[in-house]
């Protein structure tokens, strides 16, 4: 379904961070890539869309649906939000944890739909053999592919990923973001992930939108956004976009000199 | 990569995991009721396990004499033991998981501390806090001190900035301020005093009646329910706070909620025994260990294993010396500072199953 932020203003307390973000029309089976600096607004962006944080103005709506009306767990069950990795050390097993992530907007008993669908997602993410493993004993990679998984067996309509590739090595960030990928083909959500790496976001999204100061500067395909002087300017760095032999985009970003990058500025 | 597991197998492993847990729970509930058997048919009469259970059925079977041993005096002994070691390791169980700190229970967060200086303010110097309560005074001052101790901590958890660490700390903090201020207390006692001021502190089963026991199932009967309603977001809020809020549980209030139900659990516990350390300890770390953290599990069976030890501590502080009974408090610090030990110095070494 597809997911409209329009006007959009929200913060902590008085400190306003986010400041009119607009982002129309996301069609279903779109992949979003939130791109820009550290402390843009992307996790406040996402905590907005996810309910945690309330707008103090504009509308967020899947549909065509206003949900931010919707309470905790009407919200939760359209919405599914993965938060930035932190550790856990509870004493549940992989199965559990992510069985416990559906029934929070399912009935309390546990049925055999609820069991069929922890299985398959499970399953579709190549998690079969882990899920009689605890929790507190996964890797990083293997817990933050668990973190994917509990988002995406509450079959939510909009699924938002923040940093899900941080921290990871390389196989583990292309499984992630190619498992995403699959189950999108599967049961068409929108799924927007806040990335830092501009290559993985060009390889990956549909759509880049870039974030400053809690202000969208721009927002369309890869090959536009990525091509912009914006990105140099946010990022301070200079970049040539290339296409690989495999005609993918490829950022070649480099550190200009301290004058050039403080000459961008004016 | 390693072989994907069909999901068909997938669940059937998870289901015969939820059948091993239903035989863990079924089995510690046996345990349970053969420890209350030898605790009503243990003591200095020296009866044996049938005439106790004639006079159990039928109570005038073998003269007054035993209906009162039995049913006066063994028998809400062996109730309060087993409904106490419940409230407790209920009280525990929860508190652990919404301070998200496996140390946490009644008396490392110095609720039972608390109750001390309530229950020896009220034998010391007849103080009330509630005016007009007549022979229950002591129990009552200690409910309120209990209680409002745990609406400290309910309000230290609302200040921003304290984490799992800093409330074990206010703990400890709660607990030495009690100590002092009981210390006070015996120092101005008499002798007479003293002696029931210790009684209370080294925590005891003998003024055990069945109208606390009626009161203690009501509350129990209440937070067992209550606690599994409230067991997804319960569960979730194990895989930590940022988690479970993005998986739309409302923390805040969760936690609001879960402190009140908990306070009510542990201040009744409390006002009733005495100080008794260390069981909302054991028990929830003895049923982590049996079957994890599913609260739909863990919290029931909490109950059973605190339940358990505290019955099988009172079968002991009667067997070891014969003829004398010893304050179950002492006996279950020994068996808890252990476990209390082993707990810090594991950092999660233990696994599931």
């Amino acid at each position: 379904m597809t997911l409209t932020i329009a006007n959009l203003s929200a913060g902590y307390g008085r400190t306003n961070v986010l400041q009119d973000v607009t982002v129309s029309n996301i069609p279903p089976g779109a992949f979003v890539g939130l791109i820009g600096p550290n402390a843009a607004g992307k996790s406040t962006l996402f905590k907005t869309i996810a309910g945690l944080i309330t707008p103090t103005k504009g509308a967020i709506s899947i549909a065509g649906e206003d949900v931010t009306q919707l309470g905790r767990k009407d919200r939760a069950k359209r919405v599914a939000y993965m938060p930035q990795a932190y550790g856990c050390n509870a004493l549940l097993s992989v199965f559990e944890s992510v069985l416990l992530a559906l029934k929070q907007t399912t009935g309390w008993r546990v049925n055999d739909d609820n069991l069929d669908r922890v299985s398959d997602t499970l399953h579709a993410l190549g998690l079969s053999h882990l899920a009689n493993r605890g929790v507190a004993d996964l890797s990083g990679g293997q817990a933050q592919m668990v973190a994917v998984a509990q988002t995406i067996v509450r079959a939510p309509d909009v699924i938002l990923l923040d940093e899900p590739t941080s921290a990871l090595d390389l196989h583990h960030q292309l499984s992630i973001l190619t498992s995403v990928r699959n189950e999108m083909d599967r049961k068409k959500p929108v799924v927007m992930a806040a990335l830092h790496d501009l290559n993985l976001a060009a390889k990956f999204c549909d759509r880049l939108v870039l974030l400053r100061d809690g202000a969208i500067l721009a927002d369309g395909k890869p090959e536009h956004i990525l091509a912009l002087p914006q990105i140099e300017e946010t990022y301070r760095v200079l970049t040539d976009l290339e296409r690989t032999q495999r005609n993918v985009l490829y950022v070649d970003a480099r550190l200009a000199h301290e004058g050039t990058v403080g000459a961008l500025h004016h | 990569m390693t072989l994907n597991v069909d999901p068909v197998a997938l669940r059937h492993a998870y289901v015969a995991r939820v059948s091993r847990r239903y035989g863990v729970i079924a089995a510690v509930f046996g345990l349970l009721c053969l420890s209350f058997l030898l605790d009503i048919t243990t003591g200095p009469g020296g009866y044996s396990l049938s005439t106790v259970a004639e006079v159990l059925f039928d109570p005038m079977s073998h003269g007054a004499r035993l209906k009162v041993i039995v049913w006066d005096y063994r028998l809400p002994v062996a109730v309060t033991a087993v409904l106490v070691g419940a409230l407790l390791a209920v009280a525990g169980a929860q508190m652990q998981t919404i301070l998200n700190n496996p140390l946490a229970e009644p008396f490392t967060l110095g609720v039972s501390a608390a109750a001390s200086f309530g229950a020896s303010l009220a034998i010391v110097l007849g103080i009330s806090v509630i005016p007009a309560v007549g022979p229950l005074l002591v129990t009552v001052n200690a409910f309120v001190f209990a209680l409002c101790t745990c609406g400290f901590i309910l309000l230290a958890t609302r200040l921003k900035g304290v984490g799992s660490e800093t409330m074990i700390l206010f703990g400890i903090a709660i607990f030495f301020t009690f100590s002092a201020l009981l210390a006070l207390m015996q120092y101005m006692a008499s002798e007479d005093q003293i002696a029931r001021i210790v009684f209370w502190m080294m925590g005891s089963l003998s003024r055990a009646s069945w109208e606390k026991i009626g009161l203690g199932t009501i509350l129990l009967c209440f937070a067992i329910p209550f606690s599994l309603y409230r067991t997804w977001p319960m569960t979730a809020l194990r895989m930590g706070e940022a988690t479970a809020q993005s998986m739309g549980v409302d923390v805040g209030r969760l936690r609001v909620e879960m402190l009140i139900c908990i306070s009510l659990l542990a201040a009744t516990a409390v006002s009733f025994v005495g100080t008794v350390g260390f069981v909302g300890l054991v028990g929830p770390h003895i049923a982590r260990m049996l079957v994890g953290e599913d609260q739909r599990y863990f919290v029931p069976l909490s109950a059973l294993v605190g339940a358990l030890v505290l019955s099988l501590t009172s079968l002991i502080s009667k067997t070891i010396t014969p003829g004398i009974i010893y304050p179950i408090g002492i006996i279950t610090s020994l068996i808890g500072v252990p476990i209390f030990i082993s707990i810090i110095l594991s950092s999660r070494q233990e696994r599931l199953q």
